[in-house]
């Protein structure tokens, strides 16, 4: 069965053009060319067939791009990615913070956004053989099942903030590298952002800390990268 | 918000906005291939709009040394001619005093010999010694044509000169400065007229001669005090009056090193307000110019992204038809690939500079091993070149951002690749604090004349460059020597032995630590 993906873009033919191209590498794409029409689409699908993935520019007319995506936040862990201008610091940070898994930006090539998609929608899960929940504290964490709790009470995460932590609790008491989550969780090369991994590590304390900014489970090591405290 | 920075300046900052250089990245020093103040690849028009130092002149001396030798020269020749006057003043008012109060102490002593002589009496040595002025080592009689003294030491003649026994003798009381066995001595001679004697007395004038000496000693050490005194007071006044300039030196250094904020304060220097005003005033206007001149830049860029964008998702999907086009058709479609790539390329590049102009850039820096850092980058280029690591060079780390390096790699290869028909080898080596990079090439090389020009923007060279199919952009150097730059290292290109060129990128080895 095909990805649905929802393509958010103003410009009729950048969108005309992805959507020749997202279609040839076998997704079922819809369009919305604001972000009050990508609130609605998504609204719609959720009842029928909800959207596995969003690709979302962030230059949109009328409600912008981050505030589409964290409105979409506040009710849906989708996957989406968002198509940025320019990598200066400001907008990549604001749209990961926003609620966004990952970032291309303009101009890219199709592969690239391809390579990046698939990246988001790979099913590959830890679980395999491994153990059906992890306690750490009052956090638990449940791979198989794609639970987290936290004191006993549900906590929702996006796929990324979700496998983030998996990583993290396989190898609870290591540190990993940013380099090694990029990898891992994102599936990027040497060269990857290393602020996706910072800004998704600030997101999942914000959701699994008792107090973000003192955090007692996803740990800071200066220098060397994150890891989960035993 | 404004800081000062030093005395008298002030910069301005805009929240979020700083130009370059960006914080994190050290000085960058200058290369070896060009001159005092620039760096290597900037663009020509940086190396014109480097203001005069005022330190800089060694030949002649300076505005401050002139200045305090003026002060000294002054202090000197006051106090020169001070010490003289003063000293020559004392010296005739001692002496004439001097001459008074001692023909007073003869005469009063003559006065006391007078009734010995009227009445006859012989014992003249004995009432000589008596009747002797205190002051006086000696004291001399001519009495009926026959001398008289206490000590009798003189051998004829009398150690009076002729000329004052000539003066003394014929009525009148006289003195005169004479040299006895060495010694400086004022003889003073008086005239007893009743008996017809003349009646003198030595005074030795050491301790007079010692007092003037001490103070022609210590006048002297005064006015070389004064003239010491003045040249400090010159060159505090010479550092005092040249500050505005340095400050002015300086500010616009900064604004041509890239801080187009900063400005001068105006209050503290009123004569000088015209100069600051005008100073501010220029880099107002420069500095509006600059940012409009930046953000076009950047605005037509970003325009140029969007069209690209389609361009690239379109002839995506062409290209996954491909088969099922005409041969005619399939090659348009080829040659749209090619310059869309092509175009693709300038584009990236034109907005790699204009970000690195803007310093909009923002630096991800992690301290990597330097063997996986370089194998990796030239991976990336899809470029099979051999890499070489010399000793330490596996291990060394450096403190880089990871994509900035991979940028400064990438262009030196394709560089090599438009213009040198391919890098031969790329070699890793450590040299003391640092790590090289080196791109070499067998091409045409690049003649010394050029080695500097070359990493200005769309610069080609001379003769021997070619163009070929999907050659570079002209701007791969300089963005490569920007992101050296800020990166805190230098870039240079020398000769690669007999035939060809070396790129050599040199950045400061991390120690732990350090920075």
């Amino acid at each position: 069965m095909a990805s649905r993906i929802l393509l958010v873009e103003d410009d009729e033919r950048i969108r005309a053009s992805m959507r020749l191209s997202l279609e040839d590498e076998g997704y079922e794409i819809e369009e919305a060319a604001s972000g009050e029409e990508a609130l609605d689409a998504h609204a719609r699908a959720l009842v029928s067939e909800p959207f596995d993935l969003l690709v979302v520019d962030i230059m949109l007319p009328g409600i912008d791009g981050f505030a589409s995506v964290r409105e979409l936040r506040r009710t849906s862990t989708v996957p989406i990615i968002m198509v940025t201008a320019r990598t200066d610091t400001h907008d990549v940070v604001a749209g990961l913070e926003a609620g966004a898994d990952d970032y291309v930006t303009k101009p890219f090539e199709p592969k690239e956004l391809a390579a990046r998609i698939r990246a988001l929608l790979r099913r590959a899960r830890s679980g395999e053989g491994g153990p059906v929940s992890l306690v750490f504290g009052d956090l638990e964490i449940m791979p198989e099942a794609g639970v987290v709790r936290r004191g006993g009470e549900e906590v929702h995460l996006t796929r990324t903030e979700f496998l983030l932590l998996c990583e993290l609790a396989a190898n609870s008491g290591k540190v990993l590298s940013r380099e090694q989550l990029l990898e891992r969780v994102w599936s990027y090369d040497y060269f990857g952002d290393g602020r996706l991994v910072d800004v998704h590590v600030r997101r999942l304390r914000t959701k699994v800390e008792h107090d973000p900014s003192e955090p007692r489970h996803v740990l800071t090591v200066r220098g060397l990268g994150y890891k989960l405290a035993p | 918000m404004s800081t000062t920075t030093g005395t008298g300046l002030i910069r301005r900052t805009r929240a979020g906005r700083s130009h370059r250089p960006p914080p994190e990245a050290p000085e960058a020093r200058p290369g070896p291939a060009e001159d005092g103040a620039g760096e290597p690849g900037r663009p020509a028009r940086r190396r014109r709009a480097r203001p005069p130092s005022l330190t800089r002149r060694h030949r002649h001396l300076g505005l401050r040394m002139r200045i305090t030798i003026t002060f000294a020269l002054g202090a000197a020749v006051l106090s020169g001619a001070l010490a003289t006057i003063t000293y020559y003043s004392v010296r005739s008012s001692v002496l004439s005093q001097q001459t008074n109060s001692l023909l007073h102490e003869t005469t009063a002593s003559a006065y006391l010999l007078k009734p010995a002589l009227t009445a006859g009496t012989l014992q003249y040595a004995r009432w000589l010694q008596d009747t002797q002025s205190s002051d006086a080592s000696e004291s001399l009689l001519y009495h009926h044509h026959r001398w008289y003294a206490t000590a009798v030491a003189f051998s004829p003649p009398s150690p009076i000169p002729p000329a004052l026994q000539q003066v003394v003798t014929h009525g009148g009381d006289a003195a005169q400065t004479i040299v006895v066995n060495g010694t400086p001595t004022y003889a003073v001679g008086v005239w007893i007229a009743p008996v017809r004697s003349a009646y003198f007395e030595l005074f030795p004038l050491t301790t007079v001669l010692r007092t003037l000496h001490v103070l022609l000693a210590s006048l002297l050490l005064s006015a070389l005090v004064v003239t010491l005194a003045g040249a400090l007071l010159g060159s505090w006044a010479a550092s005092r009056a040249l500050r505005p300039l340095h400050e002015t030196a300086k500010a616009a250094l900064d604004i041509a090193g890239g801080r187009l904020d900063t400005r001068l304060e105006t209050d503290e220097y009123s004569d000088l307000a015209v100069l600051t005003s005008s100073f501010n005033r220029m880099a107002d206007r420069l500095q509006e110019r600059i940012e409009r001149e930046i953000s076009f830049t950047s605005d037509v860029n970003h325009e140029l992204r969007s069209p690209l964008t389609t361009l690239a998702a379109s002839l995506a999907v062409l290209e996954g038809r491909r088969d099922e086009l005409p041969e005619r058709s399939r090659r348009a479609l080829d040659l749209l690939s090619a310059e869309v790539r092509r175009f693709r390329r300038l584009v990236d590049d034109l907005l790699e500079i204009s970000r690195l102009d803007a310093g909009l850039s923002d630096l991800s820096m992690t301290e990597v091993p330097l063997g996986d850092l370089v194998r990796r980058s030239v991976a990336a280029t899809s470029r099979p070149v051999p890499i070489h690591l010399g000793p330490g060079a596996e291990d060394g780390r450096v403190l880089v951002d990871k994509r900035r390096f991979e940028r400064i790699v990438a262009n030196l290869l394709d560089n090599a690749q438009h213009y040198a028909g391919g890098a031969t080898d790329v070699v890793v080596s450590v040299d003391g604090p640092f790590a090289r990079i080196s791109v070499e090439d067998e091409g045409p090389g690049i003649p010394p004349e050029e080695r500097e020009r070359i990493f200005d923007r769309f610069s080609r060279g001379s003769s021997g460059r070619r163009r070929g199919l999907g050659e570079g952009t002209g701007l791969g150097l300089a963005i490569a020597a920007e992101h050296t730059r800020v990166l805190g290292g230098r870039i240079w290109v020398e000769a690669n032995g007999s035939r060809g060129a070396r790129f050599v990128v040199e950045l400061p080895l991390h120690r732990d630590g350090a920075l």
